[in-house]
């Protein structure tokens, strides 16, 4: 009795020990419950990715599967030398370059105007976001129709913009809705007119995005192998749209796990440097 | 007056922008009624009287997109909020290596999926579809992001009242991410439903594959089946586009590196 009694007023002295005491062990029970939450992902990820990817750089070091002979660098430098490797790297480099740039400009413009100057429009971003979404299987029949007469990579350039401009703007409409109104009435004031105050106000606010979606739509350019293979409808291309990935989609099918591996990690490796590059880019300027 | 004829432009430009991005689908859906100079269902009549190998395909790219989105959301609810609240030593590490892992092409992680699988002698089964799907890391990252704007007193309010944090999620977690689940329901099932390489790589049985590789081997069909098949393949994407599409924008947000 005198024991509850104490529990439910305990003096101050003893009420902080007590809270203290009660509180630690519980925060610490919650903060484990949290990591545990993370478990069931991190533990499908280290199955199917992570462990592997260990297997995938021991595969990149050895002669072959059955020999098992460590040859260090060799199957890299091989790979390096190796001209359907440099071809596929040029055409994946070349679409990087041509295509993000037009990809970004055209998302910014197209999500400004919706989300500002025509925003009674705004169904039309459907046209925008459909392709997307929808399956390329479906669509590539159109493509080859459009483009029977065109034998040059140009196609795959604009089924790349045609597909990730969606995403794009997506991102970029919501960074441009979630901008605080007060700002343009702000800057009006100072009669500043509409396209000076896109120029130097509202794109540079929304700069993370933007940066994030430079390095999607990067990455998405090594993507591209699916619209490409269905557009062409086999494993070899022409020599203009041989990408990196029919290089390993190509090995995997010869099952040749030395030169699919020694790509794998080689591409992981660029993309962990553009990733990288940009998560110091944000870093830094976001202060 | 001059502002206005800026304003008409502009609006002529983004139609005109509009209406050649949506021409492929458009097209898509007009090449499967027209035929013979005449607009007549005869591919659809094709295609569901003729082809009987359309429907277990048809079934099959609906198990894989269905479960793979609904078991998603079990795994990825969870990571993110274990991601918000709990606080380790590299966190922030591991974080980074979730969107590199979402940033990486397909062609780097099938040869790890397949390897995983392989040993689990899992290849050329459902499962092999199915599963490594279930752990894209791409929902964790954008439910991360999206949880930052959530309010946090809410889940503070449910700790004292119970100590599950399953139901804490449900009660308290789960309600104020209903747009963002939404949109990431719609960006996963569409990406599920588009999976090109996975049956191709990890799929022998034909029975087990999926109707992208139908619609993509052309030549094995008439013209009409592939028309008809494409358009019937887009309804899906379509339907949940219709229910969801309001919260796209809302829903993912990812600008934090």
């Amino acid at each position: 009795m005198k024991e509850s009694a104490d529990k439910s007023t305990p003096d101050k002295a003893t009420g902080i020990l007590k809270s203290k005491l009660k509180h630690k062990p519980r925060r610490l029970k919650w903060n484990t419950k949290c990591m545990l939450c993370i478990g069931l992902s991190l533990a499908g990820t280290m199955l199917f990715f992570i462990i592997p990817y260990i297997r995938v750089l021991y595969y990149a070091m050895i002669d072959n599967q059955f020999r098992r002979n460590f040859v260090w660098l060799d199957n890299y430098i091989e790979t390096l030398k190796n001209e359907y490797f440099l071809l596929a790297l040029k055409n994946s480099m070349l679409l990087m370059i041509i295509c993000v740039p037009v990809l970004i400009v055209l998302a910014i413009m197209i999500s400004l105007a919706l989300s500002f100057g025509l925003r009674r429009l705004k169904a039309a971003r459907t046209a925008f976001i459909l392709p997307m979404l929808l399956p390329t299987a479906s669509i590539v029949v159109v493509w080859q129709m459009v483009f029977s007469e065109v034998s040059n990579v140009i196609p795959i350039y604009i089924l790349f913009i045609w597909k990730n401009i969606g995403i794009c703007i997506v991102l970029m409409t919501a960074a441009f809705t979630s901008i605080d109104r007060e700002i343009f009435e702000a800057a009006s004031l100072d009669g500043t007119g509409g396209f000076k105050i896109h120029r130097y106000i509202t794109v540079p606010l929304i700069a993370p995005t933007i940066l994030f979606t430079v390095l999607l739509s990067i990455v998405n350019s090594f993507k591209i192998f699916k619209e490409s293979y269905l557009y062409y409808g086999e494993n070899y291309p022409p020599e203009h749209s041989y990408t990196l990935q029919y290089y390993m989609n190509n090995n995997f099918l010869k099952l040749d796990y030395q030169a699919l591996a020694t790509s794998a990690v080689l591409t992981s490796l660029l993309v962990l440097v553009i990733v990288l590059a940009g998560i110091t880019v944000q870093r830094r300027y976001s202060g | 007056m001059k502002i206005h004829i800026k304003r008409i432009l502009l609006a002529f430009i983004i139609l005109s922008l509009a209406a050649i991005f949506f021409f492929p689908v458009a097209a898509t859906l007009a090449r499967s009624v027209w035929f013979e100079k005449s607009i007549r269902p005869a591919a659809y009549k094709e295609l569901f009287l003729n082809c009987f190998i359309f429907y277990p395909m048809f079934w099959n790219s609906v198990l894989y997109s269905g479960n793979i989105t609904i078991c998603q959301l079990f795994v990825i609810i969870p990571c993110a909020f274990g991601f918000h609240y709990a606080a380790f030593k590299g966190k922030a590490a591991l974080y980074t290596f979730y969107i590199m892992l979402m940033m990486m092409p397909l062609q780097v992680t099938v040869l790890p999926n397949y390897i995983g699988l392989r040993d689990l002698d899992l290849i050329n089964t459902r499962a092999a579809i199915i599963i490594p799907m279930i752990f894209s890391p791409f929902g964790v990252v954008v439910m991360h992001q999206y949880m930052k704007s959530i309010d946090d007193s809410l889940v503070e309010a449910a700790r004292l009242d119970t100590g599950s944090v399953i139901r804490i999620i449900m009660t308290a977690v789960v309600p104020q991410l209903k747009v963002c689940i939404f949109a990431v329901v719609l960006f996963v099932f569409a990406e599920c439903w588009n999976m090109v390489e996975q049956p191709l790589l990890f799929l022998k049985d034909n029975r087990l594959k999926t109707l992208t590789i139908m619609i993509s081997q052309a030549d094995k069909f008439s013209p009409a089946i592939i028309a008809g098949a494409s358009v019937v393949f887009m309804i899906p994407i379509l339907l949940l586009y219709m229910f969801f599409n309001e919260n796209l924008e809302e829903g993912l947000t990812l600008k934090e590196l």
